[in-house]
């Protein structure tokens, strides 16, 4: 008995111990790897300029406007709204998961529009993720010419947009001309409503994350940097995956 | 009945063996240390003798003591100067290591006080590659009702594991700080980005007590 319970002990420890050795491997020559080269800013002149536009925006305006909005609205309600502008992107998500090659993707895309819209009170409920698991893919037309070997090009800081990049800009522009409002409205209906929609969204977006912005400015010695950094970090990854 | 006896002994032996070597190769897992000091900081975050504004320092006293030694202070410093620590003096080194350390210790204790119990640990996966590994845990916040993935890099230094890096949603704390610092130094100089640290840590100074 007690040698059973032994045998079973050492067995179960041997396991566990061999697990912990096997998942060793999956080499990464960078682990080790302490100084990559600077980050190019080619652009600086005009970047640094729009840089400190979008701040005085976001403090002025955005930051006001998302503050009052949020005293208003309650964070889940925040998040249906959230919800609903990322139903709308389902050309875009579709479009570009379809032009990866991602087709299952493609497919849960368009599945997630129409449970979403027909079952989660056109899409203020995340129905399809919370039922299907099916999660909202954040593909836009520059992960697709990354998919493609396009390379990033320099950092570029758009004007009300923020940080971006050559590829990313023109992956923006082809994103918009994917819109659908343009074909069914007409092209002033259609600037009304887009820019309605995207005014509606920065706002509701930064009420989602009030803290997120002075958090970074309190971490960093140099902002400019730090968001520059960010972006480029968290964007290669995105395109990674 | 003799050689029964030895069989027993033996296989008592070995199982006494590979337990104290597991033990010992458990308790230095990487993971497990990420996970301890998350508990132990935790516990002293709930311990009702340390809530409140009043008791701000005792606890973040008390938190630093425990997660300060997890972290290669040097090796950071090191890493986000990049090619500009080979230049710096053995003093400019310490002097640098000291300021960017209390920087983060300031930055960062005072996310400290918008911790809440509910916060959820998810401690995934560890990989361990000679004397460095990846810890890969995700954090949920339901306050905000969303997952952050944290991703802490060791080096193995005297037979201890500790961090030299901190990925949060795939931006590396020492990444970002590098690329700072050198569009400093590659415009300015060392002094300047001393005197710019300085000047960062009298603004949180004056900031952070008000706050809580």
């Amino acid at each position: 008995m007690i040698i059973k319970v032994l045998l079973t002990i050492t067995m179960s420890l041997f396991i566990s111990s061999f697990t912990i050795s096997s998942v060793k491997a999956q080499a990464r020559a960078s682990l080790e790897d302490a100084s990559p080269p600077p980050t190019p800013d080619p652009l600086e002149w005009f970047n640094q300029p729009m840089f400190q536009f979008n701040l005085k925006l976001d403090e002025y305006v955005l930051r006001p406007v998302a503050t009052g909005y949020a005293k208003i609205v309650t964070p889940p309600g925040r998040r249906r709204v959230d919800n609903f502008f990322k139903n709308l992107m389902v050309v875009q998500r579709f479009a570009n998961n379809l032009f990866q090659g991602k087709f299952p993707k493609a497919g849960q895309a368009v599945g997630r529009f129409f449970i979403n819209t027909a079952i989660g009170g056109v899409g203020l409920f995340d129905v399809a993720d919370d039922w299907l698991g099916w999660k909202d893919s954040e593909e836009d037309f520059g992960q697709t010419l990354a998919f493609y070997g396009v390379s990033s090009g320099p950092y570029l800081v758009l004007p009300f947009w923020g940080p971006s990049t050559i590829r990313d800009t023109a992956g923006l522009a082809a994103d918009a001309a994917m819109n659908p409002m343009n074909y069914l409205l007409s092209t002033t209906e259609a600037l009304a409503v887009n820019s309605g929609l995207l005014i509606g969204q920065a706002v509701n977006t930064r009420s989602l994350n009030l803290d997120l912005f002075e958090d970074v400015d309190r971490y960093s010695v140099d902002l400019y940097g730090a968001v520059q950094d960010g972006y480029l970090q968290r964007r290669e990854k995105q395109i990674e995956e | 009945m003799m050689s029964r006896r030895v069989a027993l002994w033996t296989i008592l032996g070995m199982s006494i063996g590979l337990l104290s070597f597991n033990a010992w190769a458990v308790a230095d897992s990487p993971m497990d240390m990420i996970r301890v000091t998350v508990e132990q900081t935790r516990t002293v975050l709930e311990d009702p003798a340390y809530q409140g504004s009043d008791h701000r320092q005792q606890r973040l006293g008390k938190v630093k003591e425990i997660v300060l030694p997890r972290f290669d202070a040097q090796e950071i410093a090191k890493r986000t100067l990049g090619p500009y620590w080979k230049d710096r003096t053995e003093e400019q080194r310490k002097e640098f290591t000291q300021l960017f350390t209390a920087l983060v210790e300031k930055a960062y204790s005072s996310s400290l006080d918008r911790y809440s119990r509910d916060v959820q640990f998810f401690f995934d996966q560890e990989r361990v590659e000679d004397n460095f590994a990846e810890v890969d845990t995700r954090v949920f916040d339901p306050a905000l009702n969303k997952t952050f993935s944290v991703n802490y890099h060791l080096r193995q230094v005297n037979g201890q594991w500790l961090i030299y890096d901190v990925v949060v949603e795939n931006v590396s704390l020492v990444n970002n700080y590098r690329n700072q610092f050198n569009r400093i130094l590659s415009k300015s100089s060392y002094e300047d980005l001393v005197q710019k640290l300085q000047t960062k840590l009298q603004q949180l100074d004056t900031a952070s007590p008000s706050e809580s």
